[in-house]
Order: structure tokens, then C-alpha cells, then sequence
């Protein structure tokens, strides 16, 4: 068969009916690759090169920082991180009202900095502060509605696991890709914020103010989680001012975490043992997904369907940004029947020479990209957060969950559309630092 | 399918999470001993080699726990018997995936057996993991086809 960009096209249907019908990604990516390099290549170059991807991803010393921080997510997790954070942000807030709300965006925020999952920071968070919000009165719209946006922080603040996933397939530096996620992410949770006191503001009853905790109290809280802010502190500015690579900060984010633990009595054999099985568990599927999407890659690559694809958009003389707002909305569009890292891992290859075609930077496209998967976690029918934290308050339906994540949604298309029209927001601060 | 056995679980673990607390260790040194003067070399390799045993257990894990990610639009909508019977298909599918990598770095171990392949600094050598990959990708193949074997799902 003749490698034409026709035959890429047949591959991208092929494996979106695989993902339909539930093989698991990884797979899926894998054997349409694979079967489509068997066919305009023969056998056995196909079959060399995908192994030769497996020990190359397996031994990439980039791709231990996954693990790595995934650990550092585990331990600070088993050491009651999370809930910290939370009972920090709402005793210093959570007075004001809707305070508990803004502490439930501050605490996942907090929480995204020490862990790469939106799924994972909506759910911890979720556990402690959905309780929390409805015993005060709260509505549980705005309840559930702050969480499930707010875990959308996690994918973004740094580290993230979808961008260290990026720039992996994308091969960008890690680093970088984390300098830029800095000031998105902290725009992400202000406008999040500002939603809330917008809310509030327009109808009191959602959110009834609670009593206002003494200094002494504000104090002993912020002692508390004195030992994780120094952590996220230590990860984030040693990448970002180059005192250690993305994969050294990995390892001393999880050194400094087991410290943590010790520290805080939380250390035992079967906690750690329990981290250890989580993160292999989690490395694994995601490894998995990878090694498919890379030799998914090739294929595409040797079909030409991307260079067609961009010669396509090319001829699409509407500028840089409708350009760009055409490819969001595709963005958005799948993201509503494929999950997050599926819809990155996808859509990379075949959109990433188009947007360098454009002028633009892969380091601007990997956010772009990560921040439109996001949307995906809290807008049906996909809206794994939704799922997350129905589970958590199961008595509130989808449909009012959903109803309360309607204004965080409206200010995540703000904030695409935002960062599609100023590429400085993720540009600047990797540039300044050079 | 019967629930993997946990003493193979805690087995994997172990190594996986000593090979992972290794390539830890050895970054935290390599970035104490650059800033204090005294470099460890070739701690890249070290940490590459530990990693792969991580990863290759990763995998190892993953499969253990029917951890694979997937889109479930469909799934979730299907009754009891044509949702397994399509996750028997799915597995399947798994296992042919995972039997090709075998197939394709089995390849390359026999090619480069004799061939002394090895790192730059630390002469660390890479059959060893090869042979790790090979086995780990046939272990995690015949775990899918015992899971579909077996046909129970939750």
C-alpha cells in the first residue's frame, strides 16, 4: 500500500472506531500504527521500530519524572496534604462570602502543585471541601460546580502530568513547558475566583458567609502546611531559575515528600509500599499510552497526513487566530468523546506541524492544547471530573453538578480565547527567564 | 478471571519501587554532589537503566490491575453480555499489541546479542534489559489472554 496522507486519514477513522468500541488506548494507538507501518513499509521495519520505541521510552531519563512525581503526589497525599491546604485557604478566606468556594479553588491550586491529575485534585479536594461547603449552607451547585473546575488546576499548575506527557511526544523541553504552564495557571485560578465573588455577589443565598477564624487559628494553619509550600517552592522555582533539571526536581519533590511523611509520623511500610503501587500502576498505563501514540506518530508521519493537513489550513487565509480558533473548536469537539491525555496524545502529531507551519511555538501549542483537553474534564458527555464528583456527593445529580460548572466553563472559553489572542500569557515569563 | 495473586503484586512492587527509589536517590545525589563541587558522573545512565526496570514493571502493574485507559462512552451504555463480550474482544486486542512488541524486541535482542552493547561511562551493560523488556511484554500479553480467558469483568 502507498504511504499517502489518504492512508493516514484511515488510520485516524480506524483508530477513532477502536476508541469507541473500548480498546484501551495505548492499543488502539499501537496496532493502527503498527498495522498501517506493516503496510507501507512491510513487516519487519515496522515491527523493529516499535520495539525500539518501547526500551527508548522505558529507559528515557525525561520520562522518569512522571513517577516521580506522581510519588511526591502519593506521600504528600498520605500525609493529609490535601486537607491542609483546604483548612489553610479556609481559615484565612473562608470567613468572606463564598470564602469556602474561593478555599476549594485555592486548595485545588495548592494541591496542582504538588500533583499533575485533574482528576486526582478534584477528587482529593472534592473529599474535603464539598462536605465542608454544604454543611455551611453552601448550594451544592456552587459546591460541586467550584470543585470540578478547580481540579482542572491540577493538569495545569506545575507539574503537570499531561504537559510532561507533551512534551515527551512533542520532544519540547520539559522545563520550559513548565515555565510557561506558570502564569496560565494562576490566570485559570484567578478567573476562577473571580467567578465565584461575580456569583456571590449577584446572589448571596448560594454562599452564606461563616465565622471568621482568630489570627492564632489562621496562624497554626498556615504552620501546617508550612512543609509542603516549602516543597512546591523548592520544585517549581529550582526548574524555573535552572538549579535542577525537570527530572531531578522530580526526584527531590519525592525525597523532600518522604521527609514530609517522617516528619508528620506518616511513614510506614505500607504507606509507602501503597505510593509505590499507585504511581507503577498509573506510570504504567500512561507508558502504555505513549509507546502507542509514538509509533502511532511514525505512521502518520511516513503518510504525510500532517504536512497534508497543514497545507490544507495553510490555504485557510483567515489569519493566525481564526486559524487557531478553528482548531480549538475541533479541539473542543473531540474532547467530548475522548479523554484528556487521548485527545493530547492524538491530535499532537497531526496538529503540531500545522501550528509550527503557522509561525507559532510548540511550548505555546503545548498549553494551548493541555488547557483545551482540561475543558474536556468538566463538559459531558466525556466530563470525567463531573463523574469524579458525583461520586463524591452522590445525592446531587449530574445535571446540577454540571449546571454549577456552567460559569467556570464560560470562563475557561474566556481564558482559551484569551490565551489563543495573547501567546505571551504562556510565552513571557520562559522568555524573560532566558 | 481469578484476582492476581497478591504476593506477585507485592513482588513487582518491590522491584519496581526499589528500581524508581534507586534513580531517586541517585538524582538527589547527582544535584547535591553538582552544587557542592563534586559531580557524580554518568548518573544519567544509572538513573535510565533504574527506570527501565520501574517502567518495565509499571507495566507489569498496570496489567495486574486491569489499569488500561480507555474511552467508555459505548461501554457504559452496553447490557451486562455484549459489554463483555467486548471486553474480551478489547483484551484480545491488548494482548495482540503487546505480543508484537515482544515479537518485534525479541528481534532485536537476537540481533544484537553478541553485539556487547553497553553504556558510555559506567560499561553498564543493555542485554540484561532487553532480555527484562522481552519478558515483561510476553508476561503482560499472557495476562490479557488469561483475562479474556476467564471473561469475568467487573
Amino acid at each position: 500500500m502507498m504511504a499517502t496522507p489518504e492512508t493516514g486519514l484511515l488510520g485516524v477513522l480506524m483508530l477513532l472506531g477502536l476508541l469507541l468500541l473500548g480498546v484501551p488506548i495505548g492499543a488502539a494507538l499501537g496496532l493502527v500504527g503498527l498495522g498501517g507501518l506493516s503496510l507501507v513499509l512491510g513487516v519487519e521495519p515496522a515491527l523493529i521500530k516499535a520495539a525500539d520505541l518501547v526500551l527508548e521510552t522505558l529507559t528515557r531519563y525525561e520520562l522518569g519524572t512522571l513517577p516521580l512525581f506522581m510519588l511526591m503526589a502519593h506521600l504528600c497525599f498520605s500525609s493529609d496534604a490535601s486537607r491542609d491546604l483546604f483548612d489553610a485557604a479556609a481559615r484565612c478566606v473562608g470567613h468572606r462570602r463564598g470564602g469556602l468556594a474561593l478555599a476549594s479553588v485555592a486548595g485545588c491550586a495548592g494541591f496542582g502543585a504538588i500533583n499533575g491529575s485533574s482528576l486526582a485534585t478534584a477528587a482529593t479536594i472534592g473529599l474535603v471541601a464539598i462536605p465542608e461547603m454544604r454543611r455551611h449552607g453552601y448550594s451544592d451547585a456552587l459546591a460541586t460546580g467550584a470543585v470540578a473546575a478547580g481540579g482542572t488546576l491540577g493538569q495545569m499548575i506545575p507539574p503537570s502530568g499531561a504537559l510532561i506527557v507533551f512534551g515527551i511526544i512533542a520532544q519540547q523541553s520539559i522545563g520550559t513547558l513548565f515555565t510557561a504552564a506558570i502564569v496560565p495557571g494562576l490566570s485559570q485560578a484567578l478567573l476562577y475566583l473571580l467567578v465565584i465573588a461575580l456569583l456571590v455577589r449577584w446572589r448571596p443565598a448560594l454562599a452564606p458567609a461563616t465565622p471568621k477564624a482568630d489570627w492564632a487559628a489562621r496562624r497554626q494553619a498556615l504552620a501546617k502546611v508550612a512543609d509542603i509550600l516549602v516543597l512546591m517552592l523548592v520544585v517549581i522555582l529550582g526548574i524555573v531559575f535552572g538549579l535542577f533539571t525537570p527530572s531531578e526536581a522530580a526526584s527531590v519533590g519525592a525525597a523532600g515528600a518522604l521527609l514530609i511523611c517522617l516528619w508528620r509520623r506518616r511513614l510506614t511500610a505500607s504507606v509507602l509500599l501503597q505510593s509505590l503501587e499507585d504511581t507503577l500502576k498509573t506510570s504504567g498505563l500512561i507508558y502504555v499510552v505513549i509507546v502507542g501514540t509514538l509509533v502511532f506518530s511514525v505512521f502518520i508521519s511516513v503518510t504525510g497526513l500532517a504536512d497534508a493537513t497543514g497545507a490544507l489550513i495553510t490555504r485557510f487565509e483567515g489569519g493566525r487566530v481564526p486559524t487557531v480558533v478553528l482548531m480549538a473548536l475541533i479541539l473542543l469537539a473531540l474532547g467530548s468523546l475522548l479523554d484528556g491525555l487521548a485527545l493530547i496524545l492524538i491530535a499532537t502529531p497531526i496538529l503540531l506541524p500545522v501550528v509550527t507551519s503557522l509561525g507559532l511555538s510548540p511550548i505555546w501549542f503545548g498549553i494551548f492544547i493541555v488547557r483545551a483537553a482540561e475543558i474536556g474534564f468538566i463538559h459531558p458527555p466525556m466530563g470525567m471530573n463531573l463523574y469524579v464528583i458525583q461520586g463524591i456527593a452522590p445525592d446531587v445529580s449530574l445535571s446540577r453538578i454540571f449546571r454549577g460548572v456552567l460559569p467556570f466553563l464560560a470562563a475557561d472559553f474566556l481564558h482559551l480565547f484569551l490565551l489563543i489572542v495573547f501567546p505571551a500569557l504562556a510565552l513571557a515569563l520562559p522568555r524573560w527567564l532566558a | 478471571m481469578k484476582s492476581s495473586s497478591p504476593r506477585i503484586v507485592r513482588g513487582v512492587v518491590l522491584v519496581g519501587g526499589a528500581a524508581l527509589l534507586g534513580a531517586m536517590a541517585i538524582d538527589v545525589v547527582a544535584v547535591i554532589g553538582r552544587h557542592t563541587g563534586i559531580p557524580l558522573l554518568g548518573s544519567i545512565e544509572l538513573v535510565q537503566v533504574l527506570v527501565g526496570v520501574a517502567g518495565a514493571m509499571a507495566l507489569l502493574i498496570a496489567c495486574l490491575h486491569d489499569s488500561h485507559a480507555r474511552v467508555r462512552l459505548l461501554l457504559v451504555r452496553l447490557a451486562d453480555n455484549p459489554r463483555r463480550s467486548l471486553l474480551r474482544f478489547d483484551d484480545f486486542l491488548m494482548a495482540v499489541f503487546f505480543l508484537a512488541l515482544a515479537a518485534g524486541s525479541g528481534w532485536i535482542l537476537y540481533e544484537l546479542w553478541d553485539s556487547h552493547e553497553e553504556s558510555e561511562l559506567w560499561r553498564l551493560p543493555y542485554r540484561p534489559l532487553r532480555l527484562l523488556v522481552v519478558l515483561t511484554l510476553l508476561v503482560a500479553a499472557g495476562l490479557m489472554l488469561r483475562r479474556r480467558a476467564g471473561g469475568e469483568r467487573p
